[in-house]
Formats: C-alpha cells, sequence, structure tokens
C-alpha cells in the first residue's frame, strides 16, 4: 500500500515526466539524459517537502539543470582525460542545421544567457518561472532574458548570409548548459 | 520581433512536442519510480554532524562575484578581506548548513601561494563556475579557516552572506561532511 508521501510523489511526477525529460533531452546526448533523469527524479523524492505545490516545474527544472550541469562538468572531465591519453582531439559530429545563422549566432552567446533564451523558447517559460529555475531573482531575470534576446538579435541582423554557400563555423551539436 | 525570434528558435529545439517521450506506464518508468520511492528518506531532525569546532576558528570573509552568478566557463573569483575575523562558531547541524546560499565541491588544482584554484566537481547551491578560485588573507598562504589546501584534494565549501563559514560547514570532502551535503541541498 502506498504511502500519503509515495502518493504526492506519483502525482507529481506524473506532471513532470514529459517536460523534464525534453528539458533533458535537449540539452545532453540520451545516455546521459537517462541518468539525469533517474538523478532528477531521485532528488526530487528526497527533497519533496520542499516542491512547491503550486507551479512545480520550474522548481523541478531548476534540480535538472543542476543535474545536467553536474554532469556535463563530470563529462569535461572524463573527455579531458581521454584527450590526454588519446593525444588527439575528440570533434563531436556535426549535424545539418534548420536555421544555421540563428544556431551559429546562439552560440556564439555566454552559456547563461543561451540557458535564459532556451529556457524562454523552447520549455517556454515566463521571467517568473525562469527565476525559479536558474535562482535569479524575478528582476534579475526579466533584465537578462531582455538583454539575452536583444545581444541575439543584434547577432542576427549583423550576420550576412555566407553567399558562397560555405559551412558556418564554430558549432557543435552538444551545447553547454 | 519577440514573437518572431521565439518561434524561430522553436523551429531548432531539438525536442520539440510532437516528439515522443518515455511514458510513466512503461514497465521501465514504472521499475525506476518503484526504485526511487523504496529508497528510504533520512529525516529533517535535529542532527548534529561534528562537534562545533573548538579553538580558534577563521570565519573570512569572502566579498564579490558571489553575487554574479556567472556562465559555467567564468571562474568564480572569492577574495578574503585582508584582515582575518575570528568569530564564535554556531553549532553545526544540517538545517544551518542548508542556509548556505552557496555550496560546492571542488578539486584543488592548484595552490599557489596565497590563491588557491578549485575544479567544481559539484555545485550543491547556488552557482554554475567550473572553477572558484579562492584568494586567501595577505600572509595566510594555503590555509583559510584552519582549513589546510593541498593540491589534488577535494573540498566541500559554503559561502553564507558573503562569507565563508569554516566552522565545520566547510572542510576537507570527508565521507561525513559530504553526507551532510547531501542531506542538506538535496545531493
Amino acid at each position: 500500500m502506498q504511502s500519503d508521501r509515495q502518493a504526492r510523489f506519483e502525482a507529481l511526477a506524473a506532471e513532470v515526466f514529459e517536460p523534464l525529460q525534453r528539458y533533458l533531452l535537449r540539452r545532453m546526448n540520451p545516455d546521459d539524459a537517462a541518468d539525469a533523469f533517474s538523478e532528477t527524479l531521485m532528488v526530487i523524492w528526497r527533497r519533496l517537502e520542499d516542491v512547491p505545490s503550486h507551479n512545480p516545474l520550474p522548481w523541478c527544472y531548476g534540480v535538472a539543470r543542476k543535474v545536467a550541469s553536474n554532469h556535463r562538468r563530470g563529462r569535461k572531465r572524463h573527455l579531458q582525460l581521454v584527450e590526454r591519453l588519446q593525444r588527439e582531439p575528440v570533434t563531436p559530429p556535426q549535424e545539418e542545421s534548420a536555421d544555421p545563422e540563428l544556431e551559429d549566432a546562439l552560440a556564439t552567446l555566454p552559456d547563461s544567457d543561451r540557458e535564459l533564451i532556451r529556457l524562454w523558447a523552447w520549455e517556454g517559460l515566463e521571467p517568473r518561472d525562469i527565476a525559479t529555475v536558474t535562482g535569479l531573482t524575478v528582476n534579475a531575470a526579466t533584465l537578462r532574458l531582455s538583454r539575452a534576446r536583444k545581444k541575439l538579435a543584434e547577432k542576427l541582423t549583423r550576420q550576412d548570409p555566407d553567399p558562397s554557400g560555405q559551412e558556418w563555423v564554430g558549432r557543435t551539436k552538444e551545447q553547454p548548459i | 520581433m519577440t514573437d518572431e525570434l521565439r518561434e524561430r528558435l522553436a523551429r531548432l529545439d531539438p525536442m520539440p512536442p510532437g516528439v515522443p517521450t518515455e511514458p510513466m506506464t512503461t514497465e521501465s518508468s514504472r521499475q525506476l519510480l518503484e526504485e526511487i520511492m523504496s529508497t528510504q528518506v533520512a529525516e529533517r531532525t535535529n542532527r548534529k554532524w561534528l562537534p562545533a569546532a573548538a579553538a580558534l576558528v577563521l570565519v573570512a570573509g569572502f566579498a564579490a562575484a558571489l553575487a554574479l552568478n556567472g556562465g559555467g566557463s567564468q571562474p568564480l573569483v572569492l577574495t578574503a578581506p585582508g584582515e582575518d575575523i575570528t568569530g564564535i562558531c554556531m553549532q553545526f547541524s544540517v538545517e544551518e548548513l542548508a542556509k548556505a546560499p552557496l555550496a560546492f565541491e571542488g578539486v584543488a588544482e592548484s595552490v599557489d601561494g596565497e590563491t588557491i584554484e578549485l575544479d567544481v566537481t559539484k555545485w550543491y547551491k547556488g552557482g554554475d563556475a567550473d572553477t572558484v578560485v579562492l584568494q586567501a588573507p595577505s600572509g595566510m598562504e594555503a590555509l583559510i579557516g584552519g582549513i589546510p589546501f593541498e593540491e589534488g584534494e577535494s573540498y566541500l565549501i559554503t559561502a553564507y552572506d558573503g562569507q565563508v563559514n569554516y566552522c565545520g560547514f566547510s572542510g576537507p570532502a570527508t565521507a561525513e561532511l559530504r553526507a551532510a551535503f547531501d542531506e542538506a541541498f538535496g545531493g
């Protein structure tokens, strides 16, 4: 028989199960995302009493963000070690982009700005919820999102499509979180 | 322009709503949830992990940078004031530890005079920098708050109100302190 705590967790899981998977799969490869997903749910289970009862998803995104960030850090260390052992850089595979100009402009933003943009555009969050995810104040989230959008728009305006049709450089498939 | 940009960005979304995810009802999902729910959760009571630090314990004030919450690639530089601040230690408890707005674990990559560079292995709370640079007070080479920093060793650090608290709230990453961090900040 389920305890009240388990019932509460099940209800919460039903709400966040899909969006958390999307959040992690947008930022990590499937294997890492699966690990990070389990870890995120585990943290939510352990901290169930801290989860806001109203609109819990941004808080849960905040947990996933931290878990993913720690994974990335561990992965980076692992890759550095592999690179050192192999004495050859590991080059991630490149994929065709639906919008190379925008992807390129996005890639040139600082990590923190890029994450604000993604939370806004992909997770569909407004500054109040972005503040919950990132630990910023609402004012800071509003201001920084606005600045990040402006920066992105400026980069797009400045970019001239390459008439020779050459590949854009500097894009990687997996961007840091 | 804003809506247009948002729509254009949405087209780059690698996981748009049409792409399926693992439903909660599959066998593997159920198994995962059951495993998680079978995990014991420690009660948050007044557990005492470590005795309040005796004798002299320094509370070195770290200023700046804490509020910047910079991106992962930017090192977080924490500086200590020139003079030492001695203080009376607060009794260690997980509840007190949990109040720290900044907490992380890092490996001392370099200990060079008064500068200690920590390669962050895990952020528990309040930041996302890959590297944190601790600037020890003048004349306190590689020793902040009684913690001797050695290259290659791992440390658990908290900062509170712009000040790093060493009264058992920061120190070498022992299993005991790590368990306290896990409990306080949810792993």
